[in-house]
């Protein structure tokens, strides 16, 4: 059994969370609530230590400090390093009311920023080259399985897009080509299923093996 | 549309406005991080204040939160700092812990949702029980169970992925036009 | 009442508890079940086992500390691979929280090897907006990270002397238990053709096949089953393998329920109960 008072106390709240198998209780909350404030504090001081401050204030105050020895073309600096900062700032404006509007002008930037990178990535990563590898495996068939896996990609993929087109009421034969893509999505989200109890199962592993090992030292 | 331009238009202005725009959008992001944070201090605050139903709670959430971030401010983030105590011994532990959870209540919901109940039901039973049973160690030890997870996995599996990308792709291509030419504003929130 | 509608509505905290001993059992009492060195994990090893001494990865810790159990071991294994061929990395983290686990990993590791962090690794530290930070490394290392997380300046790091952008380093590695590395793929990758290789938490397995399937993600590494395999290659069987063994029991445990879940549905179906 350890003797370590961080392993003890990890223990601890390692089976407050598992009492909500239980069921709802204060201890429980205790924990989810500590857990909610710990973790938020944690993102406000490596957010600040790692982002705002090199990139954001230091900036400002070596270009502050450029004014005061240099002239006319350090303002300039200045004013472009500020420009993000104010940014950045009014976003703030969210929590007093009247000013809310002034938030939005960062957001429309970001949001801008985001849908101008996004085209040509998702043209490219997922339509053209998806596409492409699609149709890539006839040009390599050399066994009967291989072409039966080729033309069931095809298959698959076509009727997943019909699917997926509800511009169209899913009626006659679009009706069953859609019905045909539900069948592939069935077996992916079958699939996704299954990865999906091997992820919390690894997680599990996981504590148990924090608590057997670290804690009680029951295995080695 | 700047960012959309100079990808099709490589001069050194475009590459110049393309690396300040980058930059901004961290530091604003970083900000707007530090907005969030300020969201649930408010958030919880106001339920303390009113003494809502279980105020408690949010005050220890804010508490903690404080703690935190003195902790955080005051002692620095080094390894054998009081920051990175509470975080490997407070932080992970619990966070590893509520994640954990989900495996009991995945298997809660395995055993009464997952009957099959019309041919849709069927297929991603048989596909699950066939993932499950061939990506373990156990379906290793008999190589066509693994082998018939793989071809899942890389056929049918994967062609509907697939699908769903390239809908995503589409999508995702005709709102961002969409918000380039000023049609979508809901981002912005309400008038 | 009705063995049948008992079975069908049991208590599911009883469901707990056999999901508990399932996993807790198999962690003691060790079977040895084999595990089986899969395509898309011995891609990425061999990718990396082709590697010349000195070549450059940079590993993005692109998760939080929900996924530890899984990510840990994996990010250890590859690690342990990289440092035993000399080559150097870069650490980064598009998650605060993976920026603690990240540093902790390469000193933990690195100690291990006798590795020096300025010379053989650095950690530059955490940055947020995934897509500004992806396309603007293609441009310039230093502009995104000026200092690394220690505040040191990336100027005076030797190791980051000859790197400059994506066009020096042989392979990106995003351990991640969300889609982060798809942003990897699309902004990294399809800009600046940098190779990418997803080492992800088992929920997000089937989200990477159709890249694997196109070129776009040199391989993958999925959960906790994704680091054992890496363990098994790297001739050191650690903590992922030794959860296999309670891996294969759980999933027996839960195709269980699942039979017996139908078993009682269709019982009380056609007597028109439950």
């Amino acid at each position: 059994m350890s003797s370590e008072p961080g392993i003890w106390l990890a223990a601890f709240l390692t089976l407050a969370i598992y009492s909500f198998l239980y069921k709802d209780n204060p201890v429980y909350r205790f924990a989810e609530s500590l857990l909610i404030g710990v973790s938020v504090g944690f993102l406000l001081v490596v957010a600040f230590d790692s982002t705002i401050l090199p990139k954001a204030l230091e900036p400002l105050g070596k270009s502050f400090g450029d004014i005061l020895n240099g002239g006319a073309k350090s303002i300039l600096g200045f004013i472009w390093v500020l420009i993000p900062v104010a940014l950045g700032l009014l976003m703030f404006a969210r929590f007093v009311r009247g000013w809310a509007w002034m938030s939005r002008i960062a957001l429309a930037l970001y949001i801008g920023f985001g849908a101008g990178a996004s085209i040509p990535a998702n043209m490219q990563s997922f339509i053209l080259s998806q596409i492409k590898a699609s149709l890539m495996p006839f040009l390599s068939i050399d066994t009967v399985w291989g072409a039966i896996n080729a033309v069931m990609v095809i298959v698959g993929l076509v009727s997943t897009l019909f699917y997926f087109f509800f511009s169209k009421a899913h009626t006659g034969n679009f009706g069953r080509v859609a019905k045909l893509g539900t069948y592939f999505l069935m077996v992916f989200f079958g699939a996704t299923f299954g990865y999906t109890v091997m992820a919390r199962i690894s997680l599990l592993i996981g504590r148990l093996t924090f608590l057997m090992r670290d804690w009680l030292g029951l295995i080695t | 549309m700047a960012m959309l331009v100079q990808f099709f238009v490589p001069s050194k202005l475009s590459r110049t406005a393309y690396n300040e725009i980058t930059n901004w959008a961290q530091i604003i992001y970083a900000f707007a991080l530090i907005v969030g944070v300020f969201g649930l201090l408010k958030y919880h605050s106001e339920k303390v204040a009113r003494r809502n139903n279980g105020w408690v709670y949010n005050l220890i959430t804010i508490a903690s939160l404080a703690i935190m971030a003195v902790l955080g401010f005051a002692y620095g983030r080094g390894d054998s700092s009081p920051f990175m105590w509470a975080f490997n011994y407070i932080q992970a532990p619990m966070q590893a812990s509520v994640f954990s959870l989900l495996s009991f209540f995945v298997a809660s919901a395995a055993y009464r949702g997952f009957t099959a109940r019309n041919m849709e039901a069927v297929l991603l039973l048989l596909s699950a029980v066939f993932i499950m049973f061939g990506i373990a160690s156990i379906g290793n030890a008999i190589p066509i169970f693994s082998d018939i997870a793989n071809w899942i996995l890389l056929n049918p599996s994967m062609t509907a992925r697939r699908g769903i990308y390239i809908g995503i792709g589409l999508g995702t291509i005709a709102t961002a036009l969409r918000v380039i030419l000023g049609v979508e504003r809901t981002y912005l929130g309400k008038e | 009442m009705d063995f049948w509608l008992k079975v069908r509505h049991i208590d599911r905290r009883i469901i707990f508890l056999l999901m508990a001993l399932g996993v807790a059992v198999p962690l003691v009492m060790r079977i040895g079940l084999p595990v089986r060195v899969t395509r898309d994990v011995s891609s990425v090893f061999n990718y990396i086992e082709n590697l010349k001494e000195g070549d450059i990865l940079l590993f993005s810790y692109d998760h939080d500390t929900g996924t530890l159990p899984e990510m840990v071991p994996m990010s250890t294994a590859l690690l342990r691979h990289a440092f035993s061929k000399n080559l150097k990395i870069i650490g980064m983290a598009l998650r605060a929280e993976g920026n603690a686990i990240g540093r902790q990993a390469f000193k933990r590791v690195g100690d291990e090897f006798g590795k020096v962090e300025g010379s053989d690794y650095v950690f530059l530290g955490y940055r947020p907006e995934m897509t500004a930070t992806i396309l603007g490394l293609g441009t310039s290392v230093e502009r995104v990270f000026p200092r690394d997380d220690r505040g040191v300046s990336v100027s005076d790091i030797p190791l980051m002397q000859n790197v400059h952008n994506y066009g020096d380093i042989a392979l990106v590695v995003s351990i991640s238990d969300d889609d982060t590395p798809v942003y990897w793929i699309n902004y990294g990758n399809a800009r600046y053709q940098v190779k990418v290789a997803p080492a992800i938490t088992a929920v997000m397995a089937t989200t990477f096949f159709p890249f694997l399937n196109s070129g776009q993600a040199v391989g993958m590494i999925a959960g906790l089953k994704g680091a054992a395999e890496y363990e098994k290659l790297i001739n050191k069987e650690e903590m992922a393998s030794r959860g296999m063994d309670a891996q294969s029991i759980a999933h027996l445990v839960v195709i269980g329920f699942i039979i017996v879940g139908n078993m009682a549905y269709f019982a009380t179906r056609k007597r028109g109960q439950g």
